[in-house]
């Protein structure tokens, strides 16, 4: 087990990797990784192109199951669940190489999120349509017949789900884009977007893949505004990942640092810094690479 | 004695379903080498077969040819008919033949230039081209309904040596099915040379890998695809012309062995050539022994139901590769 | 949510007028055609243009609903409703026999399946004598494909399918669509979501083949092979992946331009042929794109301005 962060004292652990291996036929990509993210916590995963923090993602998020190891979130074994019922626990995620819904407009995207917070149950969408007195939990979607002939539940919720969507897509400053399609998006939205896709399924962990990938140094600054805001607002326990160091250092109060798939170092910003391993295996690359 | 028939009828259904294998393989190498570089399923292939076919038959007996123009009647004339007789000088099967290849390839050509290049250009979805392939495949199909009409025909007699040999077991052997088989290793062989012994041959499995990094090599893509289609078109016309010498030649025989082919593609692995003949060989040989064994009227049903376990057991086919996504 | 009122209002209006109209008995011929045709095509439309999927064998779903009627009313002297409702559910049962394995496929390798595995129910029916009469057809049906009956058929699940896709289904599907591996980890149980979108088009096919054979009163697997399964596909292309009024337009475009073509038979598959070509090299993204009609009105859609920018 790895030390736990000062600061995250009295709360729960919410998620654990517990050595993890993964490999794609012979090749490791990630190696007796373990780490524990506390409820809460802003941390990050930092290391060089090719360190295998995405593939970490890969097996959080159960795209790809684990060769060994296993992951628990609280409390509970996700090691071979698949990836939507991941989701459903609570985990969503942003994508290196962006996936937006292309062909949908923005709200449209992040309304494909918000409509997963509703549960279907066919119990309670029967009770709705044999008697018409019966007042559903908010909490449950429309049933196949209400949007089949757009009657009952349909207009409330989709009003609901709407009005959420834009919610958020307001802040991340995307509200005035709504209607265009989200492929058509400059780079730096799609980023954003994706942001607010996920934040929209209401999650309990965050995973952020490279968001500042592409984005100029000003665009970067707000972005740091905007995770850290997030972070505070929604009271949301985030994992970032990226292989500049300035943004980790920044906002992240705790890091794990990755070379070959690997956990070469993990603590606080300045024990990182600090870390012989990780100035010759990392910032040495750094200052190569200007 | 039962047993004895039993055997005669495995070995001559063996050998019967090598040579319907072979003629099939000569379609799908041509098939899959197109999806290999453009990664879609081209429905005309079956197009280059017929022309192939009617090249060689028109070539051999003469193209006794109908043009019956019947206009809508909202026109200034009501319609005109032309009924005449190509003259043409009695070639041998090799002359025939050798147009006949030509012909089919230049076809492929011509509709990868018209049709294909503008969606290639505009899109890289490929379902566009599928349907155009679609398009083009009921053009090509209708085409001949109405210059040659729709009926079944047969090669003139003689144009392929028909002679019996009977083997040990009273195994008996047709001559023009030793001949398409010794014909389609000839032409599979020829282009196993092309690809792995010529520049061009190079450049085709350069872009079979990857056709964009090929273009930026320095590669000139569409000369290299006007190449590809040539191939295939020439190979798909040796296909079509034993293929009519075997059965009879009519408008529709594109469509039923294109569908064939695919099969015999996937089942071997999309885009992969050994695999494309390895299946062929293998869907022949159902074919034959279903035909054999069952009934002649399971054939398809047969193939079908390969096809469908194939892409459930082992999607990627025999020898294809697995395709993996990158997130 | 009052656009949607508006919506299944214009759409009722437009069955009550093609319903109520004054026609001859040939162009009421090409209504109930129509109709029939739309229904497939809707179906379709989910499926390919919609959730990605493309087929190429939705024919024999037609078949089995064609099928499933036609026995129902003459062997067994059923009324004619039931028996188009249970045409459509039997297709649709099929499809989930046939999902089950196949919708793990993607891409070519689903389209070549759905070839496989609607030729292959063809044959089967071509080849069970006793049960479906065989290759020789299945004559006598009656013609209970009245236009009322069409129309009605064709108001109500045009009315659903336009719903469907303006709510939850829809969004589910055309994520799925766009991008299979987000979908998933976005919460959607892609799997389950291909098969919904695969039972609906069934279902929508089966009623449209109950209803082809109620309006020829004689039917042959060799109406629903894969030259039908392909018209279906092209139909939804020609309207626009993703544009459920577009696949209705790209229907009526073609259903008319084959009737107009008639008297020429001879050179009517090669002018559809051509069409196909041209309309691929032309426009391939189809007459609507993915838009649906009413986004072309002007004042319908809150702001477009963002789409011009780009």
């Amino acid at each position: 087990m790895s030390e736990t962060p000062k600061d995250a004292g009295n709360t729960r652990v919410l998620l654990e990797l517990d050595d993890v291996d993964m490999f794609f036929g012979g090749v490791q990509a990630v190696r007796n990784m373990s780490f524990t993210i506390m409820e809460g916590e802003l941390a990050g995963i930092i290391g060089p192109n090719g360190a295998g923090k995405t593939t970490i993602f890969n097996v959080i998020t159960s795209v790809y199951s684990p060769s060994s190891g296993s992951i628990w979130f609280r409390e509970q074994d996700i090691t071979l669940l698949r990836a939507y019922q991941v989701n459903r626990l609570g985990i969503a995620r942003t994508f290196q190489n962006l996936r937006l819904f292309g062909r949908l407009s923005v709200l449209e995207n992040v309304m494909t999120a918000t409509q997963n917070r509703y549960r279907y149950s066919f119990r309670e969408s029967l009770r709705g349509y044999l008697s018409p007195c019966y007042r559903p939990d908010p909490k449950f979607y429309y049933g196949f017949v209400e949007s089949l002939l757009h009657l009952g539940r349909w207009s409330g919720t989709e009003r609901q789900i709407r009005t959420l969507s834009m919610e958020l897509l307001d802040r991340v400053g995307l509200a005035d884009r709504a209607n265009q399609a989200a492929g058509t998006l400059p780079y730096g939205m799609q980023r954003r977007l994706e942001i607010a896709r996920a934040l929209a399924l209401d999650p309990k962990l965050l995973l952020l893949d490279e968001p500042a990938a592409g984005m100029n140094p000003e665009e970067v600054r707000a972005l740091n505004d905007l995770i850290t805001g997030i972070h505070r607002e929604f009271r949301l326990t985030t994992l970032v990942i990226e292989h500049h160091m300035d943004l980790i250092m920044e906002i992240c109060p705790h890091i794990v640092c990755m070379n070959f798939g690997a956990k070469i170092a993990e603590g606080s910003p300045e024990e990182i810094q600090n870390d012989p391993g990780v100035l010759s295996a990392y910032l040495g690359v750094e200052e190569a690479a200007g | 004695m039962g047993i004895e028939v039993q055997f005669s009828t495995l070995f001559q259904q063996i050998i019967n379903g090598l040579s319907l294998g072979s003629v099939y393989a000569l379609i799908a190498v041509g098939y899959s080498l197109v999806y290999s570089i453009l990664s879609f399923s081209n429905f005309a292939h079956g197009g280059f077969l017929v022309v192939g076919g009617y090249i060689c038959y028109g070539l051999l007996a003469g193209f006794s040819v109908n043009i019956l123009f019947t206009v809508p009647s909202f026109w200034w004339f009501s319609g005109f008919s032309v009924d005449f007789l190509l003259p043409v000088p009695s070639v041998n099967i090799w002359l025939a033949g050798a147009g006949a290849l030509a012909g089919a390839g230049l076809i492929a050509i011509l509709t990868e230039r018209f049709a294909y290049k503008p969606i290639r250009e505009r899109t890289s979805i490929t379902l566009y081209l599928l349907i155009a392939s679609m398009g083009i495949s009921i053009v090509i199909e209708n085409i001949f309904v109405i210059i040659v009409g729709g009926r079944f025909r047969a090669l003139p007699p003689n144009t392929f040596p028909s002679k019996l040999f009977t083997l040990i077991g009273g195994v008996t052997v047709n001559a023009s099915d030793i001949l398409s088989l010794v014909f389609a290793v000839f032409f599979l062989g020829g282009l196993q040379l092309f690809l792995n012994r010529t520049r061009w041959g190079l450049a085709i499995r350069a872009a079979a890998c990857d056709l964009r990094t090929a273009g930026l090599m320095g590669v000139n893509v569409s000369q290299l695809i006007a190449i590809v289609f040539f191939v295939a078109g020439l190979l798909a016309a040796v296909g079509g012309i034993f293929l009519s010498a075997r059965y009879t030649l009519y408008p529709q025989l594109g469509g039923t062995i294109t569908t064939k082919a695919f099969v015999a593609a996937v089942i071997g692995g999309l885009g992969s050539l050994p695999g494309a003949v390895v299946g062929s060989l293998a869907l022949g040989l159902a074919e034959m022994l279903t035909a054999g064994f069952i009934s002649s009227q399971m054939r398809d049903l047969v193939v079908f139901s390969m096809l469908v376990i194939m892409l459930l057991v082992k999607p990627a086919g025999f020898f294809g590769r697995q395709i993996s996504d990158k997130i | 949510m009052k656009k949607s009122l508006a919506g299944n209002a214009a759409f009722i209006a437009i069955g009550v007028s093609l319903g109520l109209i004054p026609l001859s008995g040939y162009e009421e011929g090409i209504i109930v055609l129509l109709c029939i045709n739309c229904i497939a095509a809707m179906g379709v439309s989910l499926l390919t243009g919609f959730t990605g999927i493309f087929t190429l064998g939705h024919a024999a779903y037609m078949a089995l609903g064609a099928y499933t009627a036609a026995i129902m009313t003459v062997r067994y002297g059923i009324h004619w409703f039931p028996a188009i409702v249970a045409g459509g559910f039997v297709a649709a049962a099929i499809a989930w026999l046939i999902g089950m394995p196949t919708l793990r496929l993607t891409g070519d390798y689903y389209a070549i399946a759905s070839i496989g595995l609607g030729e292959a129910i063809r044959l089967i029916l071509e080849n069970w004598q006793s049960f479906t009469r065989g290759a020789r057809g299945f004559p006598g049906i009656d013609s209970y494909t009245t236009r009322w009956v069409a129309v009605l058929f064709f108001t109500a699940l045009g009315t659903g399918m336009f719903n469907l896709i303006n709510s939850r289904l829809g969004r589910e599907l055309k994520a799925s669509r766009d991008d299979r591996i987000a979908a998933s980890l976005m919460g959607f149980n892609t799997p389950s979501s291909r098969m919904k979108a695969l039972l609906i088009s069934a279902f929508y096919c089966g009623i449209s083949g109950a209803l082809l054979g109620g309006y020829m009163n004689f039917i042959q697997p060799s109406m629903f092979d894969m030259m039908k399964s392909t018209e279906l596909t092209a139909v939804v292309v020609f309207g626009g992946l993703g544009s459920m009024s577009g696949t209705l337009l790209g229907s009526a475009i073609i259903t008319s331009a084959m009737e107009y073509f008639r008297d020429i038979s001879q050179y009517r598959m090669l002018i559809y042929g051509l069409m196909l070509v041209t309309i691929m090299v032309v426009r391939p993204e189809g007459v609507l794109g993915n838009r649906e009609i009413w986004s072309f009105l002007p004042g319908l859609t809150p702001d477009r301005k963002g789409r011009d920018q780009e």
